[in-house]
């Protein structure tokens, strides 16, 4: 078996479709312009919508148009808002699949990097058993809320984002990027959860959170034990995770600003090794992204490019 | 006479406990000696060892390679377990005079064993679970097993009773593992086609764990077949 794999051979099932990676990519360059959003998302609009199709995606995308994705991930949760259940669905079947390639990640630690020490070994081991847990306890979260898996686009950017081929970087990017972010997102659930009186969403993504801490725990330990007497080592693993947690930041869903959809967990975060400079760090590269106004004009101008195409198209097949 | 608490140093001064053997109560009948000396136990447990660390990292290899969900989620506490087992022989190493710093240091029997391993490793593309998941749950772990309860017998019962109970621990693991691999085949090969692959793989991986001698290299390589 070889070492390293693409995340293009991540095994999936019958159920699956994949997504497009390139749009997630886009989506962490946004600059703060609805102008440059719109020409950054436009081209990508007949691909978004081959994507969604005979999916559950489809009616976001009807509702939403090209820039669905950016519209759903950057307004929070509110049970009380149009499509609230559809986007609910949405984020746990993202949520889903994460787990998978956090497992998978976790995994393939094992198998990437024999000559690491045994200690980093039994914590990756522990860690395929959480995230296995984790990915069962997902399935049925998912049918609880009346959804299915396979029902969304499963995107693998994170897997591709995080799993690095350095052991450092690795663990930086699946343990701190990755695993922080599912921190920052399952916070965000529990909280939603209290909202809608779901007891039982409420207890299980909080034992999910606890293991995720732990997680995120052997990330800090393992950067510093990986890079420990060398300075370049460690800056180049800070700026590889850098890069990835900006990716994970969705053009500013996930950000510290009062109105976002993902607040950063700034207690779990503290808990789970991260320094304050650290989080503060997440929070200015998030800043960086576009504002909500501007996604929201952006996506409204995309919506109009995406109808007024399709109705010219149906007039030439009419004609 | 009065109670004496401690004994004294002349023949007149003992206790008035009442004497038994340390085997007593309650009876056991536990003998001294056994087929294994220190250094052949550490052998085995460095074995043993290498083979459990091997078969957890080829596990995590496989997950993000094996599209049935419940196989990926099953292995990730298999893999655990392993991991642990894998962690308690290692700790037993120093116990055993193998150096403080040997926990990690697992070895093949021979070459030929490590050669076996790699075979075991060998299935990567998404078509071949049956093939990654018959030579574990049909072959290895059902040696590893027969080997570790032929340890526990054969090993002496009261000197190396420490090794005794952690492969207490882990063959009681290993056979949920058995379990739960073999009914997940049972479910997998629902064809004959499939049936003959995991056949087919068995038996190759067989010939060849037999060949090594396995996981100790001491099997008598005359016997016709495994487990
Ligand atoms: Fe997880
Ligand atoms: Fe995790």
């Amino acid at each position: 078996m070889k070492r390293f794999i693409e995340h293009e051979e991540l095994a999936r099932d019958s159920r699956f479709i994949r997504g497009n990676n390139a749009q997630a990519t886009v989506l962490a360059s946004l600059p703060d312009d609805v102008d440059a959003v719109v020409k950054a998302i436009d081209p990508m609009a007949q691909l978004i919508e081959e994507g969604v199709r005979g999916t559950a995606a489809e009616p976001l995308f009807e509702a939403y148009g090209p820039a669905f994705i950016i519209t759903v991930l950057n307004e929070p949760l509110d049970p009380e808002a149009p499509a609230a259940g559809i986007r609910l669905l949405f984020r746990m079947h993202g949520i889903f699949v994460g787990e998978l390639q956090a497992l998978e990640g976790a995994a393939r630690s094992l198998w990437d990097f024999p000559d690491a020490p045994w200690e980093f070994k039994m914590n990756m081991a522990r860690q395929c058993w959480d995230e296995g847990r984790h990915v069962q306890i997902f399935e049925k979260l998912l049918i609880h809320l009346g959804g299915e898996v396979g029902m969304f686009p499963e995107n693998t950017f994170l897997f591709e984002c995080a799993c690095s081929d350095d052991p450092a970087m690795r663990v930086a990017g699946v343990n701190r990027g990755l695993e922080g972010l599912a921190c920052d997102v399952f916070r965000d659930m529990i909280r939603y959860a209290q909202k809608t009186g779901d007891t039982v969403m409420e207890q299980a993504v909080d034992y999910v959170l606890a293991d995720e801490i732990t997680h995120v725990r052997f990330g800090s330990e393992w950067v510093k034990e990986f890079t420990k007497d060398n300075p370049d080592y460690l800056e180049r693993t800070q700026n590889f995770r850098r890069e990835v947690d900006k990716q994970f930041n969705f053009g500013g869903a996930r950000s510290d600003r009062p109105d976002s959809a993902i607040q950063i967990a700034i207690e779990d975060r503290l808990e789970a090794g991260f320094d304050m400079d650290e989080i503060n760090e997440i929070s200015s590269l998030s800043s960086a992204g576009p504002k909500k106004e501007t996604l929201r004009q952006a996506a409204a101008i995309l919506k109009e490019l995406h109808d007024a195409r399709k109705s010219n198209q149906n007039k030439e097949v009419t004609q | 006479m009065t109670e004496r608490m401690y004994p004294g140093i002349g023949p007149d001064e003992r206790t008035t406990f009442a004497a038994y053997s340390a085997f007593d109560i309650p009876e056991d009948l536990r003998e001294l000696h056994g087929r294994y000396d220190v250094v052949a136990t550490a052998k085995r447990v460095r074995n043993f060892r290498y083979a459990e660390e091997w078969m957890m990292m080829m596990m995590g290899g496989w997950i993000a390679t094996i599209p049935e969900v419940p196989v990926k989620t099953g292995l990730g506490k298999v893999i655990w377990e392993t991991a642990v087992a894998a962690d308690e022989f290692g700790k037993r190493l120093p116990e055993l005079r193998c150096g403080r710093r040997a926990v990690d240091s697992g070895e093949p029997s021979n070459n030929a064993f490590a050669d076996f391993i790699q075979s075991l490793a060998g299935p990567e593309t998404p078509n071949l679970t049956v093939e990654k998941l018959a030579g574990l749950f049909d072959v290895f772990i059902p040696h590893l097993i027969e080997i570790y309860e032929l340890h526990m017998r054969e090993t002496d019962q009261i000197c190396d009773a420490p090794t005794i109970e952690i492969l207490e621990d882990i063959v009681r693991k290993k056979r949920r593992h058995v379990a739960w691999g073999q009914e997940v085949l049972d479910r997998l090969c629902e064809t004959d086609g499939l049936r003959e692959r995991r056949r087919t793989r068995a038996d190759t991986l067989r010939e060849e764990l037999l060949k090594s001698g396995g996981v100790t290299g001491t099997l008598d390589t005359r016997r016709e077949s495994l487990n």
